[in-house]
C-alpha cells in the first residue's frame, strides 16, 4: 500500500501541467496529435514530444488505424493514442494537483453530466 | 494568388518534414515520418482553403511542420538515453557471461541438430586404434595404390607373427550392383569379414548377420551411397541386393565423416578370409602387438617380410591414426596457432599499476581473475562448436573444404575471441567488474614528451579511474588504475558504492 502511494506520488510529481493537459485531452477523447493541439492550444513542437514521453512511460499507447477505414474516407491512415490504466491512475493524481484541469478539458463523463 | 500555387507550399511542407526526419533515429524514422505526413494532410485540410491560397493558413501549417524538428530531436534524445541504458546493462559482468553462455548453448544445440555436425562428432568418437597400420609396398606413393597381393596376405596370416596379431584384406573393383531402386555401376570393396571389427568402426542401422548357409554375403553401404541411392532410409538394413553375380544382404551402413582407409568405396562386400581370390591385389590392414607398437617410433615405419624361399621383401607400415584427423584435432591445432599469434594482435598484459598504494582486497582480485577464467572457459567451447556448425552443417562425408573451413574459423574465432576477452578485461573496473565509460581525451599528442596525454575513463560505480596513454612511453607504457577515495563520493551520490575495497 505504502509502495503504491509512493509510486503514485512519484508519477504525480513527474507530470508537468502541459503533460497532464495532454493526458486529460486524450482521456477526453481527443486521440490524434492535431486534435490535441486544437483542444489544448499547444504547438506541435510541444504536443508531439510530450506524447512521446507519455508513451515511453506507458501512460498512453499508440496504434495505427486500419488502412481500410482510411481508404474508405479517402485520406491517409492516422496514428491514434489511448490512455492506459497506469495513465488513468496518474491522471487521477494529476487532477488533484491541477484542479482546473477537468474544467479546461472536460472528459466525456463530465460533459454528459 | 491562384490555387495552382498550393502544390508549392505542400511540397515545401513535405520537404520540411523530410529534413526533420533526418534528426530522428534511423530505426524509428519511417514510422515517425508516416505519422507526421498523415497529420500534415489533416492540418492542411483544416487550415487551408480549397479554392485559394490562404497566407494565414499556410503560415499555420508551416509552424506545425517546424514543430516536427523539436519532436525529432526529442525522439533522438530518448533513443540516446535508451542506448546508454542498454550499454550500461551490457557492461555488467553477469550480462557478459550470460551472453557467452547463450552463444555456447545455441551452438551446442545446433551441433546436436545438424546431421553433418552429428556425423563429424560421431567420427571423432570412433577413434582409430593407434595399433592399426596399413601395409603397402614402398613404391605405392602418396596415393596409396593397392600393392599387396592376396598370396602375401595369406602367407602373413598363416604364419605366426611377432609384431602383428590380426590382418584384414580388401581389394577394390568396379561392379554392377542391382538394388530395388535399379542397376548401377559401383565401386565395391571385397573385404575380409574381420575388417570392420578390426577397425573398431561402429556400424549404423546394423541388421542381424546373414544366414550361415552362405547364400548371401554381408554388405556394408558407405555413407555416401546410403544417402545418395537410398535417401538415408534406415529401413534399408536387411534388404537384399545383387553385386555382380552374388547375392548380398545389407548388414549396415558405415559411419559418415573421416574414413581412415584408402579408396573411395560405395559398398563393402564382406567375405571369409579363406575366400579371398588368389591373384587379387589389394590393401592389408594389420594390428600391432605390444612388441610391434614398441617398434613403431614414427607414423611410417619400414617392415621386412619374408616371401617364398625366405626372400626379404620391404614394405611400409603407415599408422591409420595418422590418416584420420577428426574435428577435435583441427580445433587443437587452431587453438595452438591462435595462442601463438595472440601477442601479435594485442597485449597479453593486464597492465595494472595503481598510482597509489591502494589495492583491491583478495576476494575482489580473486573475483576478477575468476571472471577472466570464466570468459576463457566459455570461449573455448564456443571456438569448438561454432566453427564445427559452420564447417559441417551441410556436409555428411569427409571433405577437405570443411576441414579447412573449420580450421580457419576456429583459428580466427579463437584469436579475435581471446583478443576481445583481454581487451574487455582491461576495460573493467577491478572492484565491480563493470566496463569503465565516459572516455575523455586529456593532454595534447604534440606534447607527449612534456606532459601526459591519453584517455581517461571512469567507473560509473565511482570505484576507479583508468588512464590509458595515447602513446606508450618508457615512463607510462601501460594503462593504470587510480582507485578513487572518499573525496570523490560527491560525484557519485546517486550510485551504489557498496563494492568499494
Amino acid at each position: 500500500m505504502a509502495r503504491d502511494a509512493a509510486a503514485e506520488t512519484k508519477s504525480e510529481a513527474r507530470l508537468s501541467h502541459t503533460a497532464a493537459m495532454i493526458l486529460q485531452a486524450i482521456h477526453a477523447g481527443y486521440v490524434y496529435g492535431f486534435g490535441i493541439m486544437e483542444m489544448t492550444g499547444l504547438p506541435s513542437g510541444t504536443v508531439y514530444p510530450a506524447m512521446r514521453r507519455l508513451e515511453r512511460d506507458a501512460l498512453i499507447r499508440s496504434q495505427w488505424e486500419r488502412q481500410s477505414i482510411a481508404d474508405a474516407e479517402q485520406r491517409p491512415p492516422r496514428k491514434y493514442y489511448r490512455i492506459t490504466a497506469a495513465g488513468r491512475a496518474t491522471l487521477e493524481a494529476s487532477r488533484k494537483r491541477y484542479p482546473l484541469l477537468e474544467r479546461l478539458i472536460p472528459s466525456e463523463e463530465a460533459k454528459s453530466v | 494568388m491562384t490555387p495552382r500555387f498550393g502544390w508549392i507550399f505542400n511540397a515545401s511542407h513535405l520537404g520540411l518534414l523530410r529534413a526533420a526526419s533526418w534528426l530522428a533515429p534511423a530505426s524509428e524514422r519511417a514510422e515517425w515520418l508516416r505519422e507526421w505526413r498523415s497529420e500534415l494532410w489533416h492540418v492542411r485540410r483544416e487550415r487551408t482553403a480549397q479554392r485559394a491560397v490562404s497566407w494565414q493558413g499556410e503560415r499555420e501549417v508551416t509552424l506545425f511542420c517546424l514543430g516536427a524538428f523539436r519532436d525529432a530531436l526529442c525522439l533522438r534524445r530518448h533513443a540516446a538515453i535508451h542506448e546508454r541504458r542498454t550499454e550500461a546493462a551490457s557492461a555488467s559482468p553477469v550480462q557478459c557471461i550470460l551472453c557467452m553462455a547463450l552463444v555456447l548453448i545455441a551452438s551446442f544445440t545446433l551441433s546436436l541438430l545438424l546431421p553433418g555436425v552429428r556425423d563429424a562428432n560421431e567420427a571423432s568418437r570412433g577413434r582409430i586404434d593407434p595399433g592399426l597400420i596399413l601395409i603397402e609396398h614402398p613404391d605405392s606413393g602418396t596415393n596409396s595404390k593397392a600393392t599387396v597381393s592376396a598370396a602375401e596376405f595369406d602367407g602373413w596370416r598363416a604364419r605366426r607373427q611377432r609384431y602383428f596379431d590380426r590382418f584384414a584384406f580388401y581389394s577394390i573393383a568396379r561392379e554392377s550392383v542391382t538394388t530395388a531402386e535399379g542397376n548401377a555401376l559401383w565401386t565395391v570393396a571385397h573385404a575380409t569379414a574381420n575388417l570392420f571389427p578390426l577397425l573398431g568402426v561402429p556400424l549404423r542401422f546394423s541388421a542381424s548377420p546373414a544366414g550361415a548357409d552362405g547364400s548371401a554375403a554381408d554388405a556394408i553401404l558407405s555413407c555416401e551411397a546410403f544417402e545418395r541411392d537410398f535417401e538415408a532410409n534406415p529401413r534399408v538394413a536387411g534388404s537384399m541386393m545383387r553385386v555382380g553375380r552374388r547375392l548380398a544382404r545389407i548388414a549396415g551402413v558405415a559411419p559418415c565423416g573421416a574414413w581412415p582407409l584408402p579408396g573411395k568405396v560405395d559398398l563393402w562386400l564382406l567375405q571369409p578370409e579363406s575366400a579371398v581370390a588368389p591373384g587379387t591385389v589389394g590393401y592389408v590392414v594389420a594390428h600391432l602387438t605390444a612388441a610391434g607398437r614398441a617398434e613403431m617410433f614414427e607414423p611410417n615405419t619400414s617392415i621386412t617380410a619374408y616371401g617364398a624361399g625366405d626372400s626379404e621383401i620391404d614394405f611400409v607400415g603407415v599408422a591409420l591414426q595418422a590418416h584420420t584427423r577428426v574435428p577435435f584435432d583441427f580445433y587443437r591445432f587452431a587453438l595452438l596457432l591462435a595462442f601463438l599469434c595472440l601477442p601479435a594482435v594485442t597485449s597479453v598484459s593486464m597492465g595494472e599499476y595503481s598510482f597509489n598504494s591502494h589495492k583491491p582486497s583478495w576476494p575482489r582480485r580473486l573475483c576478477r581473475w575468476s571472471f577472466l577464467c570464466a570468459k576463457i572457459g566459455l570461449l573455448l567451447p564456443i571456438v569448438y562448436y561454432v566453427p564445427l556448425d559452420l564447417a559441417w552443417w551441410h556436409i555428411s562425408t569427409s571433405s577437405f573444404a570443411s576441414e579447412y573451413a573449420q580450421l580457419i574459423a576456429s583459428f580466427l574465432l579463437c584469436l579475435f575471441g581471446m583478443r576481445w576477452v583481454l581487451l574487455d578485461q582491461r576495460q573493467r573496473c577491478p572492484v565491480c567488474l563493470r566496463c569503465v565509460t565516459h572516455p575523455a581525451q586529456v593532454g595534447h599528442a604534440s606534447r607527449t614528451f612534456l606532459s601526459w596525454n591519453g584517455t581517461e575513463l571512469i567507473c560509473m560505480g565511482g570505484h576507479t579511474l583508468l588512464h590509458v596513454p595515447g602513446l606508450p612511453t618508457s615512463w607510462f607504457g601501460a594503462q593504470r588504475w587510480l582507485y578513487l577515495d572518499a573525496s570523490w563520493d560527491f560525484l557519485f551520490a546517486g550510485s551504489s558504492r557498496a563494492g568499494r575495497t
